[in-house]
């Protein structure tokens, strides 16, 4: 899918974000369409994660333009006073996968899934949870509702993990590194279920070194170099014929193995 | 192997394993024995009890008048049902506990049938301790509740000991009275604190930095007299017993301390926990109530409970205001030229009380990190 196809859901325009005096994101120019899968990949400390952390807000930036779905994200200076509404808006419809999970320890599976929906959406508890156990055995953990999060592997909690988002119904999902904290022989399982999703239309950016996947599911790939986008490809371009030096240099460092 | 074998083995591995343990044993060994010999036979040889029997009364209650008596008891019963309902969300009421409960109540029956001023109400609050222990086994419903049942149960108390006037509140009750309502006071206030110290408003956590910081570098027995004689200046308007203003500095100064276990346990709560709550869209409350708290209280529970245990022991130092509490209730006894040959009697019961109170505190402290420990596993 092409941007002039899909209207575009995330709108970024000339973003510049600080950490200090650490110029992190320089003058990123990216819209995302819906339907689009995105990929972003790049060198450990080069921006991706908080490039999709700003896309809920997770991060604030400075200067330039954020959109989602409508809203205009508030910059740095706006958000100095604590809470502001538009925030609370954009994130409700837009769904976010760690790479550490983050699930909630004390809560059970069910109760994870179940929370979002239930305070920000203000279902029943019996609506609530009858989606969840829904998404839940979507995700192929339909048995395990009732569990803590600390008696799951890895891979069954990074799946609740996105069960607990997709509950939200958002338009947009963010996966930041969601493999990385993963043995290997659990990486499969994760990806079968944003693979699905990704066939499914689900508007989704993803952040991965998982290279293979990257090129099967996407519909364009970005290259992030300190901070910059310095390539935006289809996947098959991407990845057999890299336009920038650097681009080249990562993949085949990234390909080797 | 059998039970010999197995006492030996016992014996060996923790008594006699190295030379050092060995000579240390021989020497510590004997030495208890010979101090605990000496205790028993001056306890039951020498001792002469009656004083404890005789001022009963005033050491459980102070000067709270005879005829309104049955107050005090209902306020046990209802303090006993609490600590049953406590004891429900860490341990089941099992078979044991039904064994203990039967002989409990009969053993005070009997001894109200024995000696005369141990009433059979005793057996009462017991049977509620018990009574409670069990409903609360059986239903999650009161178990889920034993927040807002204790601070329930909290004002039930305070309002059914207040027609005896709070001035006459003291023994046993008064330190009781005390730690229940500034334990449950506390936790609150400390959240409070801990939060406004971490706020983004900057007045607001200077303001809640300042509080804590100030509590915690002055003694108790300071803020205690400072509340008590300030309190009549600044508010004239309000007069406020000896009790009631003992109550609040005794809250104020420890919420400060509860503040700081509770901030310790905030700072333990990982950032992706925040970061996950705020992606659902949760508001900043419900981050903070359902997702942040009970992980950080968590952490705070055996602080916390040190907290409890420190009250209930620094409870005496209300007599800087003139309250009678346990201890100063007993030196009032002792005080009684026709006591006077009664101190170590008066003193060992005081140790005693004390101690079992404070063990039933940490033993039920104990219990409840054990059990928050198992929901934790991350
Ligand atoms: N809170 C922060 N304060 C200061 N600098 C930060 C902070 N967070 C990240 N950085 C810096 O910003 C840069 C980009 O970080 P980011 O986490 O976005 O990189 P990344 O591309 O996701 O890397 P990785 O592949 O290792 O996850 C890095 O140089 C990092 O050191
Ligand atoms: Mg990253």
């Amino acid at each position: 899918m092409t941007e002039s196809q899909g209207q575009a859901i995330v709108r970024i325009k000339d973003l510049n974000k600080f950490y200090g005096s650490f110029h992190v994101l320089k003058d990123v120019d990216l819209e995302v369409a819906r339907g689009e899968v995105l990929v972003v990949v790049g060198a450990s400390g080069s921006g991706k994660s908080t490039l999709i952390r700003c896309v809920n807000g997770l991060e604030e930036y400075q200067s330039g333009n954020l959109e989602v779905d409508g809203f205009r994200m508030p910059r740095a200076e706006e958000r100095e006073f604590g809470e502001v509404k538009g925030l609370r808006d954009i994130r409700r419809g837009v769904g976010m996968v760690f790479q550490q999970f983050n699930l909630f320890p004390h809560l059970s599976v069910l109760h994870n899934v179940t929370l979002g929906p239930i305070r920000v959406r203000g279902k029943s508890r019996d609506e609530a949870e009858a989606q969840a156990m829904q998404l839940l055995d979507r995700v192929g953990l339909r048995d395990q509702a009732l569990k803590y999060p600390g008696a799951l592997s890895g891979g069954q909690q990074q799946r609740v993990a996105i069960a607990r988002s997709l509950a939200m119904e958002p338009h947009l999902m963010l996966f930041d590194e969601p493999t990385s904290a993963l043995d290997p022989e659990m990486v499969g399982e994760v990806l079968d279920v944003m693979r699905e999703l990704a066939r499914e239309g689900m508007t989704m950016m993803i952040v991965t070194h998982e290279m293979g996947f990257a090129r099967e599911v996407s519909d364009r790939v970005i290259y992030v170099d300190q901070g910059r986008i310095t390539e935006t490809s289809k996947p098959d371009a991407f990845f057999d014929n890299p336009q920038n030096e650097r681009t080249r240099a990562f993949l085949s460092r990234v390909l080797k193995h | 192997m059998t039970t010999f074998a197995k006492s030996l083995r016992w014996l060996h591995v923790n008594l006699f394993a190295k030379p050092f343990d060995t000579g240390l044993t021989l020497i510590v060994l004997p030495l208890l024995a010979w101090v605990l010999w000496g205790f028993l036979d001056w306890a039951i040889m020498l001792a002469d009890w009656s004083v404890v029997l005789s001022s009963i009364k005033v050491l459980m209650t102070g000067l709270f008048p005879v005829e309104k008596l049955w107050l005090v008891w209902i306020a046990l019963c209802l303090i006993a049902g609490l600590t049953g309902l406590a004891s429900s969300t860490t341990m089941p009421f099992g078979r044991n506990a039904l064994l203990a409960a039967l002989a409990l109540v009969a053993l005070s029956l009997i001894a109200a049938a024995w000696f005369d001023t141990i009433s059979a109400q005793t057996a009462l609050v017991v049977a509620s301790f018990f009574a409670v222990w069990a409903a609360g086994s059986r239903s999650e419903t009161l178990r889920a509740n034993l927040t807002g049942i204790a601070f329930g149960v909290l004002i039930t108390v305070l309002l059914v000991l207040s027609p005896a006037g709070p001035s006459t509140w003291g023994g046993l009750l008064l330190s009781i009275v005390l730690t229940l309502t500034a334990a449950l006071l506390t936790i609150p206030l400390g959240v409070l604190l801990a939060f406004g110290r971490q706020s983004r408003i900057a007045s607001l956590r200077a303001l809640c930095t300042g509080y804590i910081e100030v509590m915690r570098s002055v003694p108790l027995i300071l803020v205690v007299y400072c509340i008590w004689v300030a309190f009549p200046l600044v508010a004239p308007q309000f007069p406020l017993p000896d009790v009631v203003r003992g109550l609040i500095g005794f809250t104020l100064f420890y919420s400060a301390y509860a503040a700081e276990f509770i901030r310790s346990g905030l700072q333990s709560v990982a950032k992706g926990q925040t970061e996950a709550a705020e992606s659902l869209g949760l508001s900043d409350m419900d981050t903070k109530r359902i997702v942040i708290l009970p992980q950080a209280l968590r952490v705070a529970v055996p602080g916390l409970v040190g907290n409890i245990l420190d009250i209930f022991n620094y409870a005496p130092l209300v007599f800087i205001i003139g309250l009678t509490d346990f201890l100063r209730a007993g030196q009032m006894i002792l005080a009684n030229p026709e006591n006077s040959g009664r101190t170590y009697e008066i003193y060992v019961f005081l140790f005693l009380v004390y101690f079992a109170v404070g063990s039933v505190i940490t033993f039920q402290a104990r219990r409840l990190e054990r059990k928050l420990a198992q929901g934790a596993r991350k």
